[in-house]
């Protein structure tokens, strides 16, 4: 394909050059990162193109800033790592979640992955001859620029045409307003519910839900189309996948994630100490979700710490054994992380409500953007707790052991349940501390139930300890090692 | 023929309902009850039994004041009747039921009976209340037997002759109309407790030794279900009881059912009275002569001695049953009659000028008497007329009588009975056969007295028996004022009460929990502390405060609301229900110091699991709601959720199970539709050999190493973690002693061990054996968190680990400190038991129950062909002495017992009854690494259902090399 429309030079270009920017960064994803210097090039070519007689000195004042290696998901604008360079705008390539930014305006490339538009349309109008629902088309942003060619290959049948519906995409340009609009909310006139996800949004008329109709996606199996399985759990959902040109109906692999995202909630409700994981910066309306949990953690007795690791991995995790549980805040792609390698579960805000506000169940309902989260999360109000709470690991009744602390003051708590601790642990003799953990509540029990607490000043010999040789050689393996391993 | 049974025992004077009991042959549970018997059906007597109903028409469904029921009509195949009448082979019944229990074209036995309401004991909830008081007059206790020996049978005559039902029930016409949601509740009320009312005559009581508080006594009874698969409810009733009543075939001896509750019993202090149940079948059925029944009873006895013997406990005593001592009861429940020894020696003592004591001597044992001579021997004589003293005094007679009484010999009879003291009424007299062969006997030796007294001279009194219990029952202390208050069945101490059991009320939902005070009152209003099976003292975990809504005792089928219950009972409390799973300890809001009693231990555990869901996504929260409801309503059923998301009922058996699914869904669920998985079992992974190699992991950062490797335990040390012999809480100088002596352990190696897991108390342990590594210390609590974690989740299939003993061998560490945190070594710790273990031959565990089958010779080929398809193996076959019955023991995977039942009686025409209990774990032979083995296929099979990678992650992925 076509390098200059690949990277939709000259749109970008008309961009900067209509809002004036001066300070634009590039963001590129990792696999992008070998043609950025070109993109610049082109870009700035495409620039002195653009401009009129005398304007030379002001395009030759824009700057043109490559970012790469994104501290989060590189789907999401880095609006931190532009604002090091104080840059107007950004100029996000590749696979993006079309999150809205916080603050600086930002123009989306998505990029353009080859597609065969007669074989897809050709499938789309087997599968809605095939089934009863009327189809609702979802596609990889990617494939955008292939829509209009399928749209109508596929309208060539007449029979597909009345069922299939195809959803729109969102501006290219994002230009964050002061006033976030809510998603998925009645849209002007009140006939039309809009939907959006992942950069697509789409209207049904009133009396229709997404329950109605069934989803077809065109794209790879990757997080956008993980988002839309848990989202539309109750529709039939099938994939076209463009690389291999065939139909997939098989979905039970996704269906399965939703079982596990639900089991992951039953966990979490265990938890004791939450971990909430900073996952991204830019994505609008972050700060407000990050103190929101918070509340709603405190409010169920639970103590929560906030962590800003960047990209979260087992290692960087189990530097904090003592959480239960973490809820990663990011936007809605990168937020499904589930792999068995992590010690304890990574959940998303909205299995966080789940699972934090009593008497919130779940429905199968799934939401994963900020925007309809505050919303939910705000109607969820924390219902009194008549009865214990039953944990399905354990199979029994368990109590959040605060509850009953709530009424005469939470504040010492922590410093009475350290010298609680303390002085049970004490009675029981050093050696049995570790084997007899029980769950901490608070970081700082956790680390007074630890069995090593720091150097031993006691140690029995008062004398001088003997000079002992230490290790030499590389830590990939040390002198003594090597050694060892050669004979 | 005689008068017809309607006319007689009109509907104003009896509650009429029919118990629907299923048969062996099919797995319906307990008890099912009839109400609206129609009218053109009536029984003929208080108590009848219909053997084999055959249900033909589960009839229609019907709505009935917001409750499904539905009309049910079957035939009774086979007469018996206790007072004489006949009810009619192919007899029709006719009564409704509620759905869910009933299968049409099978085979149920049917107990019906109507309890005459005017013979049992009316009483206002006030004069129950006043016993109550009288802890010396209070007998708890339970009816534990073998399936099928009889055992509610029995009870049933016990209830019918002093049950305890509330006053104004009395005469209520309407009783089973109106209180039909109550009697399907009454399944459960039945098998938790029945008050008895006793009133013992001053001259009976001349020999009683004990305390005592007038003549008055009150009996709490408790019977529990006789299948294995609900031996736990077996054990929630004995923690509440300080006495059993053991009911043994005559015929079929001590079964391993016997032996296990006895065990059970005798392992909570329980103290047992015996009774040889059935006597009719010797002499109806089995027409033995009186020497031959001796022996059969004698070897019944010295079996169950022989149990008895061996669970010994010093602070019990001796705890062997002796007829002589009275402790041996001899009983024909479904002829309703029984005697014990005393009976006999009361009635001859006179006439031989001893006393009674001697004269009890006399009647068993190698004791002959020669009516010819009229003297005494320890030896038969070899004379014709010289018998046992049993046999000449106690057999005999009795055989006379039921023989005269069957031929209708009343010339002969009626003088028999006057000698006897026994007198008829006249409209008795007019009976026939077997009708009035039954009716002599129970006006003679009626089963009632003989097993009341039996009961209440000799099992103890809760005064009596908490001065014993209270070191098995308490967990705290044995000095503190609250064990005190339990060992004194004090009602002025501190409040001390054990919840056994959560039983549904009617109101759906909400469950009364049942127990026993064992010091202080329990009363209504009272704000009290429930401490649950995980509470730690000290600690706030599972501990709530809450205030008793009611305090309830039945009486009958009735819940009668009460002041305060005091210690010695049973009682029920409604309103915990939303804090105690399955049971807790209670007490006083203020006893902040009381220790919890202790936990009871199951002899069954959950072995068999099948994942549920709903068919409707959009049921789950019922489902949710069902699930919670169903772990409390079983003590032994556990409701969880798998990792992959689905939810998992464990049960004990596949009849439990069927049992709770049934529930969940009818019950608990609102009838909401939902899918069962096939049943699935959990295995265990361990190894065969120790590693092959140390093996070596790196840290993320490449500047840690940990070094492993793993071991078998010593055989029998995974099962002492299990009992807790060995466990996380020990005293290191105790284990140590342990693990040196019986399993061979160095001593110092034994202060070395780290942890146990998975859950801190697992039977998988890590162990130090490295010699001077720097900062060991620091990471410890590190490689605990990857263990827990590892052994949770082995590297075969995920399933937990067992008997692997992982050794740290050496550990490089990075000096400092940052790079050697908790996010390198968890992960490293991890990922180096995993290698461990698969380098040390990894094997995978399986289930095994053990299988009892009591079956006629000619099946036993039969028997033998299914074990051998199911991968079976017999190690035991023993023919039961004096009958044509064997005793097989088999061990079976628990992966091949599904349709094991079935299959069995297909191929022995229903000749053979398995009882099947969990009993060990079995290593398979075939190695899982190799593809293609038997073992290889079966973890593959798991991966898949939990929906982990195909294939095992590969050695190379968890070792390293320098």
């Amino acid at each position: 394909m076509d390098f200059e429309s690949k990277y939709e030079v000259s749109r970008v270009a008309t961009f900067i050059r209509s809002n004036k920017f001066k300070r634009v960064a590039l963001q590129f994803p990792d696999e992008l990162l070998k043609d950025s210097t070109r993109v610049v090039g082109a870009l700035r070519n495409a620039l002195f193109g653009l401009c009129c007689k005398g304007d030379d000195n002001e395009v030759k004042d824009i700057g043109l800033y490559v970012m790469a290696d994104t501290t989060y998901g590189s789907c999401c604008v880095d609006e931190v790592g532009a604002s090091h360079i104080n840059a107007d705008c950004v100029i996000h390539y590749g696979h993006t979640c079309l999150s809205p930014t916080t603050k600086l305006p930002a123009f989306f490339v998505f990029g353009k992955a080859p597609i065969n538009a007669s074989n897809c349309a050709k499938h789309l109008c087997d599968y809605a001859s095939s089934t009863t629902k009327p189809v609702m088309v979802l596609f990889g942003l990617e494939y955008e620029h292939a829509l209009k060619d399928i749209i109508i290959e596929a309208s060539a049948s007449a029979s597909a045409r009345c069922k299939l519906h195809f959803a729109d995409v969102m501006s290219q340009a994002m230009i964050p307003s002061p006033s976030p609009t809510k998603g998925s909310e009645m849209n002007g006139d009140a006939a039309t519910t809009t939907y959006r996800i992942g950069g697509l949004f789409w209207s049904l008329n009133e009396g229709h839900t997404m329950d109605d109709y069934s989803l077809c996606f065109i794209g790879p199996d990757n997080s956008a189309f993980a988002n839309i399985v848990l989202t539309f759990n109750a529709c039939e959902i099938v994939r076209y996948n463009a690389t291999e040109n065939e139909m997939l109906t098989d979905t039970s692999q996704q269906r399965r994630i939703l079982k596990r995202r639900y089991y992951l909630v039953e966990k979490a409700k265990d938890a004791e100490i939450v971990g909430i994981l900073v996952g991204t910066l830019g994505v609008a309306g972050y700060l407000s979700m990050i103190h929101q949990i918070k509340e709603m953690i405190t409010r169920a007795g639970k103590k929560a710490y906030t962590l800003v690791m960047g990209r979260p991995n087992p290692s960087k995790l189990a530097n904090f054994p003592e959480c239960n549980v973490f809820i990663y805040i990011s936007c809605a792609q990168t937020a499904l992380l589930d792999s068995k390698d992590f010690l304890a579960p990574v959940i998303t805000p909205f299995e966080a409500i789940l699972a934090f506000n009593r008497g919130s169940e779940w429905t199968g309902k799934y939401i994963m953007e900020f925007q309809e989260l505050a919303a939910v999360g705000m109607d969820m109000m924390p219902m009194p707790r008549k009865e214990a709470r039953f944990s399905f690991l354990k199979g029994a009744y368990i109590e959040d052991p605060d509850f009953q602390q709530d009424m005469n003051g939470g504040d010492e708590d922590g410093v009475v349940s350290l010298v609680n601790s303390e002085s049970a642990l004490q009675e029981r003799g050093k050696d049995d501390k570790m084997m007899v953990k029980g769950s901490a509540r608070s970081g700082l029990e956790f680390f007074a139930s630890r069995s090593f607490q720091g150097l031993d000043m006691n140690s029995n010999s008062n004398g001088p300890e003997p000079f002992i040789i230490g290790r030499t050689g590389k830590a990939s393996g040390y002198d003594n090692e090597t050694s060892k391993s050669t004979t | 023929m005689t008068t017809t049974p309607s006319k007689k025992l009109g509907p104003s004077a009896a509650a009429r309902y029919l118990l629907l009991r299923p048969t062996n042959s099919h797995p319906v549970r307990n008890l099912m009850r009839f109400t609206n018997i129609n009218d053109d059906f009536s029984f003929p007597s208080e108590r009848e039994y219909i053997k084999d109903q055959k249900v033909e028409n589960c009839g229609k469904h019907e709505r009935e004041g917001g409750k499904k029921k539905r009309t049910i009509c079957g035939k009774a195949a086979v007469e018996t009747s206790i007072s004489g009448e006949q009810v009619h082979p192919n007899q029709k019944v006719t009564g409704t039921c509620y759905p869910g229990r009933l299968i049409p074209g099978t085979w149920h036995t049917a107990t019906a009976f109507c309890l005459r309401l005017d013979k049992m004991v009316k009483f206002t909830a006030e004069e129950l209340r006043r016993i109550m008081d009288y802890k010396h007059n209070i007998r708890n206790m339970s009816v534990i037997a073998h399936v099928d020996h009889g055992k509610s049978t029995l009870t049933d005559s016990l209830v019918a002759a002093a049950g305890i039902i509330a006053q104004e029930v009395a005469g209520d016409v309407r009783m089973t109309d109106t209180r039909a949601d109550e009697a399907e509740r009454g399944i459960t009320i039945k098998s938790t407790g029945i008050s008895l009312y006793y009133e013992m005559t001053d001259a009976a009581l001349k020999s009683f030794k004990g305390e005592r508080n007038g003549n008055e006594y009150l009996i709490n009874l408790i019977d529990s279900p006789g299948h294995v698969d609900f031996s736990s409810e077996v054990t929630a009733a004995l923690r509440i009881t300080d006495g059993a009543l053991v009911v043994v075939d005559c015929i079929e001896g001590v079964c391993v059912q016997t032996e296990t509750v006895l065990r059970q019993a005798l392992g909570e202090r329980i103290r047992p009275v015996l009774t040889v149940n059935k006597m009719d079948r010797c002499f109806l059925e089995l027409q033995v002569d009186g020497e031959e029944a001796y022996q059969t009873f004698q070897r019944v006895i010295e079996n169950a001695n022989v149990i008895m013997a061996t669970y010994e406990d010093p602070l019990l005593g001796d705890v062997m049953v002796y007829p002589e001592k009275g402790t041996v009861a001899f009983s024909a429940g479904l002829h309703g009659w029984a005697f014990t020894l005393t009976n006999f020696a009361k009635m001859y003592a006179s006439k031989f000028g001893v006393d009674e004591s001697k004269m009890m001597e006399r009647l068993w044992g190698e004791n002959f008497f020669d009516p010819k001579t009229k003297k005494w021997t320890t030896k038969s004589t070899g004379s014709p007329t010289c018998k046992r003293g049993f046999v000449q005094f106690c057999y005999e007679p009795i055989k006379q009588i039921i023989n005269t009484c069957m031929n209708d010999q009343k010339d002969q009879l009626w003088p028999m009975l006057t000698k006897l003291g026994v007198t008829m009424k006249s409209d008795e007299k007019e009976l026939m056969g077997k009708a009035l062969m039954k009716r002599v006997m129970q006006t003679w030796l009626p089963a009632a007295t003989a097993l009341l007294e039996m009961m209440i001279f000799h099992l103890p009194s809760p005064h009596t028996a908490q001065r014993y219990r209270v070191e098995n029952l308490y967990e705290g202390p044995l000095d503190d004022m609250y064990a005190n208050a339990i060992r004194n069945c004090d009602p002025d101490g501190p409040l001390m009460l054990y919840v056994s059991k959560m039983i549904p009320a009617s109101d759906k939902g909400r469950f009364f929990a049942f127990g026993r005070v064992f010091a202080g009152k329990i009363s209504t209003g009272l704000k009290v502390r429930i401490m649950g099976p995980n509470y730690v003292p000290g600690e706030k975990k599972d501990l709530y405060v809450k205030s008793v809504q009611r305090t309830v005792i039945w009486m009958g089928k009735k819940q009668e609301t009460v002041e305060d219950v005091p210690c010695g009972n049973t009682v029920a409390l409604v309103g915990l229900d939303q804090f105690i799973t399955k049971n807790a300890t209670l007490t006083n809001e203020k006893e902040v110091d009381a220790h919890p009693i202790r936990a009871m231990k199951f002899s069954v555990s959950p072995v068999v699991r099948v994942a549920v869901q709903c068919k409707v996504a959009s049921d789950l929260p019922k489902l949710v709601e069902g699930l919670k409801r169903l772990a409390k309503s079983d003590p032994m059923v556990v409701c969880t959720i798998e990792e992959s998301g689905e939810h998992i009922i464990a049960g004990a058996g596949e009849l439990h199970l069927e049992i709770c699914l049934k529930d969940l869904q009818d019950d608990f669920m609102g009838g909401a539709e939902i899918v069962v998985s096939d049943p699935v079992v959990s295995f265990r992974e361990t190894v065969l050999e120790k590693s092959s190699r140390t093996v070596m992991s790196k840290s993320p950062n490449k500047h840690n190493r940990l070094y492993m490797e793993a071991r078998p335990m010593e055989d029998g040390l995974a099962e002492a973690i299990d009992e807790g012999r060995v466990g996380p809480r020990d005293d290191p100088k105790i284990r140590g002693k342990i693990l040196s002596e019986e399993f061979g352990w160095d001593k110092d190696l034994a202060k070395k061990i780290w942890c146990f897991g998975p859950e801190t108390t697992g039977p998988n342990m890590v162990v130090d054996m490295c010699k001077g590594v720097q900062y060991l210390n620091e990471i410890k609590d590190s490689v605990v968190a990857g263990f827990q974690w590892a052994s949770k989740e082995g590297a075969l299939a995920e399933e937990n680990m067992r008997g692997i003993c992982f050794e740290v061998c050496d550990v490089v560490l990075h000096a400092d400190a940052i790079h050697r945190g908790g996010g390198q070594v968890i992960p490293t710790a991890r990922r180096v038991i995993y290698a461990s273990q698969l380098t040390a031959k990894p094997r995978l565990l399986e289930p095994v129950y053990l299988v009892e089958i009591q079956a006629p010779e000619q099946a036993l080929g039969g028997i033998y062909s299914v074990l051998n398809q199911r991968r079976g193996h017999v190690f035991e076959e023993m023919q039961r002495p004096g009958t044509p019955l064997y005793n097989i023991k088999a061990y079976l995977p628990v992966v091949e017992s599904f349709g094991f039942s079935g299959a069995l009686r297909a191929s022995t025409s229903g000749q053979a009854f398995p009882q099947c209990v969990f009993d060990h774990w079995d290593m398979m032979g075939s190695d899982p690494l190799e593809v293609g083995s038997q073992a290889n296929t079966l973890v593959l099979q798991i991966r898949k259902r939990k929906g982990l990678k195909e294939q095992m992650t590969p050695l190379s992925d968890f070792e390293d090399k320098l």
